[in-house]
Order: C-alpha cells, then sequence, then structure tokens
C-alpha cells in the first residue's frame, strides 16, 4: 500500500529532479548521477504503466532492477570523481582501494552465481541483489573513511548524493539480508522498507541537488609533488623517535 | 547466520558512517598557510608551554608534596596530591592533543600529494595510532599510580616529545618571518588567515 503511494510521488521528485538538473546546468556535471536518475525514472515510469498487468511486471522486474544496479555503481564513480577531484593523494587512494573491494567482493558474487547450475529462482535473485548491494556499500565506506581521515569538506551537492544513496544501499541491504533469511513472509515488510528508503533518497537529493553548490575549493599553494617524500621521511623521523622513547617506557 | 549478521553488520555500518557524515562539523576550507600556521603553533605550544623542564619538574617534583606533608595536615597533603594528578593528566591530555593537530597537519599536507602512497600512508597512520594509544596508556598510568608513580614515563615522553618538536621544526623550518612574507603573498586570500 505505501509502495503504491510512494510510487507516484517518486516518479514527480525524480522528473523535477531531472528538470532542475537542465535548468542549472548541472546535468553534465554530475553525468553519472544523472544517469542513474534517468535510467530508474524510465523504468520506474515503464513498470509503473504496466503494473496492473501482473505478467508484465513479473518479467520486468528483475531484469530492469538490475539495469538500476548497475547504474548505481555509477553513483558511487561519481562521488570518488566529485569528492575527492580536488585532492589527487586522497583520489589516488581511494581510487585504489575501491577498486581492490570491487574486484574482491564481485569475484566473490561471480563465483557464487557460477556455483549455480541453473539461472537463479527468485529467492537467488535476491541474494545476488544483496550481494552486489555489498560491494556498493563496501565502496562508498571506503571512499567515506578516506573523507573522514583526511577530513576533505565536501560540498552540498555530493553529500546529497552520499546520504541519499548510502541511505539507500544501507536499508536495501539492511532489508534483502534479512529477506533471504526470513523468506516470502518478509515480503511486504521487504517492499514497503525499499520504497520508503528509495522515496527518502529522492528527498535528500532534490533538496541537495535544488542549485548548484561545488565542493569547497582546497587550498593550492604548497602543493608540490616533489615534496611528498620529503613530508613522509620527516614525518617517520619523528614517529621513530617516539617509539624508541616509547620502547623505553615499556621496559622501565 | 553468521553471514546473516555479517550484512547486517555491513548495512548498519555504512548507516552509521552516513549518521558521522551528517553530524561532522565543516573543517574550515582554509589556505594551507593557516595549516601551517596551525602546525607551527601546536609546535611551538609543545616546546613553549608544555615541555620546558622547569614546568615538568613543577608538575612531578616530590619536593612540592614533601614540603607540603611536612608543615600541613595529612588531608591537606592529600588534596594536594589529588591535584597534582588532576595538573599532571592534563599536561599528557594537553601534549597528545598537540601530538594530534601535528598528525593532523600532515594528513592536510599529504593529501594535497598526487605522489601519494597507499602503503605509506596505511603504515604512517598506523605508526600514528599506536602513538596515541601509547600517549593514553601513560594517561592511565598517571591516573592509577599518580603523578609520582611515573616519574621515569613522563621524562621518557618528555624527551620523545621534545624531539618529535625538533624533527617537526625542520619540516616547518621555512615558516620563518621572511618565508612568511613570500607565503603570505602567494597565499589565496579567501581563507588564509596568516
Amino acid at each position: 500500500m505505501l509502495s503504491l503511494l510512494l510510487w507516484p510521488a517518486g516518479l514527480l521528485l525524480e522528473f523535477a529532479l531531472l528538470v532542475r538538473s537542465v535548468q542549472t546546468k548541472t546535468f553534465t556535471k554530475y553525468i553519472y548521477f544523472y544517469a542513474y536518475i534517468s535510467c530508474v525514472f524510465v523504468v520506474s515510469a515503464g513498470l509503473f504503466i504496466g503494473h496492473s498487468r501482473l505478467e508484465f511486471y513479473e518479467a520486468w522486474y528483475w531484469p530492469t532492477q538490475f539495469a538500476t544496479l548497475a547504474f548505481g555503481f555509477g553513483v558511487v564513480l561519481e562521488v570518488v570523481r566529485q569528492a575527492l577531484a580536488a585532492y589527487p593523494g586522497a583520489e589516488r587512494f581511494a581510487r585504489r582501494a575501491s577498486c581492490a573491494v570491487f574486484v574482491v567482493t564481485f569475484c566473490y558474487v561471480e563465483w557464487q552465481v557460477a556455483r549455480r547450475a541453473v539461472w537463479p529462482t527468485e529467492a537467488a535473485t535476491v541474494e545476488l541483489e544483496r550481494d552486489l548491494r555489498v560491494v556498493e556499500a563496501l565502496v562508498l565506506a571506503t571512499v567515506l573513511a578516506i573523507v573522514f581521515y583526511y577530513r576533505i569538506e565536501i560540498g552540498k551537492n555530493v553529500a546529497g548524493m552520499i546520504v541519499g544513496f548510502g541511505a539507500y544501499v544501507g536499508v536495501s541491504l539492511t532489508t534483502l539480508a534479512l529477506r533471504s533469511f526470513l523468506g516470502p513472509r518478509f515480503n511486504a515488510v521487504w517492499g514497503d522498507l525499499q520504497t520508503a528508503s528509495y522515496f527518502f533518497a529522492l528527498i535528500v537529493w532534490t533538496v541537495a541537488l535544488w542549485s548548484y553548490s561545488p565542493n569547497p575549493k582546497p587550498p593550492t599553494t604548497g602543493r608540490n609533488d616533489g615534496g611528498y617524500d620529503a613530508l613522509v621521511h620527516g614525518t617517520r623521523a619523528q614517529l621513530e623517535s617516539v617509539r624508541s622513547n616509547l620502547r623505553g617506557v615499556g621496559g622501565s | 547466520m553468521i553471514g546473516l549478521l555479517l550484512y547486517l553488520l555491513v548495512g548498519v555500518g555504512l548507516l552509521v558512517f552516513l549518521w558521522v557524515l551528517t553530524r561532522r562539523k565543516g573543517a574550515p576550507v582554509e589556505g594551507c598557510g593557516r595549516q601551517f600556521v596551525e602546525a607551527r603553533q601546536a609546535l611551538r605550544t609543545l616546546q613553549l608551554g608544555l615541555l620546558p623542564e622547569n614546568l615538568i619538574q613543577r608538575i612531578f617534583d616530590r619536593e612540592d608534596f614533601r614540603y607540603v606533608m611536612a608543615v600541613s595536615p595529612a588531608n591537606i597533603g592529600e588534596l594536594f596530591l589529588q591535584e597534582r594528578k588532576r595538573i599532571s593528566l592534563m599536561w599528557v591530555r594537553r601534549v597528545r592533543c598537540e601530538i594530534r593537530n601535528l598528525m593532523r597537519f600532515h594528513l592536510n599536507y599529504s593529501r594535497l600529494h598526487a605522489k601519494l602512497s597507499l602503503l605509506t600512508e596505511i603504515r604512517l597512520a598506523l605508526d600514528f595510532a599506536l602513538l596515541l594509544l601509547a600517549c593514553r596508556a601513560l594517561r592511565i598510568l598517571l591516573y592509577m599510580r599518580g603523578p609520582y608513580g611515573a616519574g621515569a614515563l613522563v621524562g621518557v615522553l618528555t624527551a620523545a616529545a621534545g624531539r618529535v618538536c625538533a624533527a617537526s621544526e625542520k619540516s616547518l623550518a621555512f615558516l620563518n618571518p621572511s618565508a612568511l612574507e613570500s607565503f603570505r603573498r602567494s597565499s589565496a586570500g579567501d581563507g588564509a588567515a596568516i
């Protein structure tokens, strides 16, 4: 019931987001994010039009769900691209760490799929979606950890993308895990929670992306690629001196 | 069941991260000049405010305690001991805080370098974490054994912190008055506070 109420409202918000992106000329600035919104809008509108015909809906739900899931990785990519663009060091760190997380988790998921003799049943498809959500959640968490560690300041637009998409992925992952554990009796709650979390994400995105708000500019003075080795050397020397003394502390 | 718990952990963990993100106080976007000046201030606080020998001696010298015990009743001695313990704990906390400032300086500076090494940064992060943990351990020791029960450790930490300052001073050597002038000219005007 809740899903049926939020569905058209969500379509309106998606449409508003796309219209605003054209008005504020942010569509090309956040191309991966808006590609995701466009994909979800088309899929969601199509399913809404045909949802009265059960056969159509059942035939198209999972394939389209995986299409939006694949486009969802674009949002993660957009977050990495935008949040860390001005910090080449941190961006490189995030890219490598995210790639490592992505490859390891994706290989695990592929291995799980390959073990199945037949094309996944509905329950197995839920598990597959859950596993792909894990990849998104871990990559997003890695990026957030780097943002926190390096105290990187992010603008309203990117913060909105992270909060909205993160909340949706977090709730989806939790409910999908519960659904594969509890079975079909959890379906009704799962559907409502999934829709509500996506609707929440849409509200966050609409508010955060209503106007263009770029990331604060980082300091540019003193940027010197040749200085990193010297910086690391200096920091290491300090730490080594402290550590040698703390060994003394332990011994006394 | 373990699988379910792991999935829930990842999902809930991500939501906690998001909560922290929304609660995070925005660090001011200052010019690099401000970061250097803050690092310099942290060094100065350590060198002039927290690590001078006479200050350390004053806080941890047993003579004061002996004098108080000799001329005052026992309860005054107890009170004196409590106060000294409080001051010594405060001192360790401040030293730790200033070391954190130096760490922050490293992070603020290193994140801008394109040649940043993932492994090096992970190792340094672990090193900093261990050092801060050691400071905390010293604090616990002072808390349990009192200001006169960890005299040797205080001496060692003071010497170590002094060496950190010396090393950091070399990193920030360019921030002398003549360098500051050129720095002021090259800093972005919208955020630098020199």
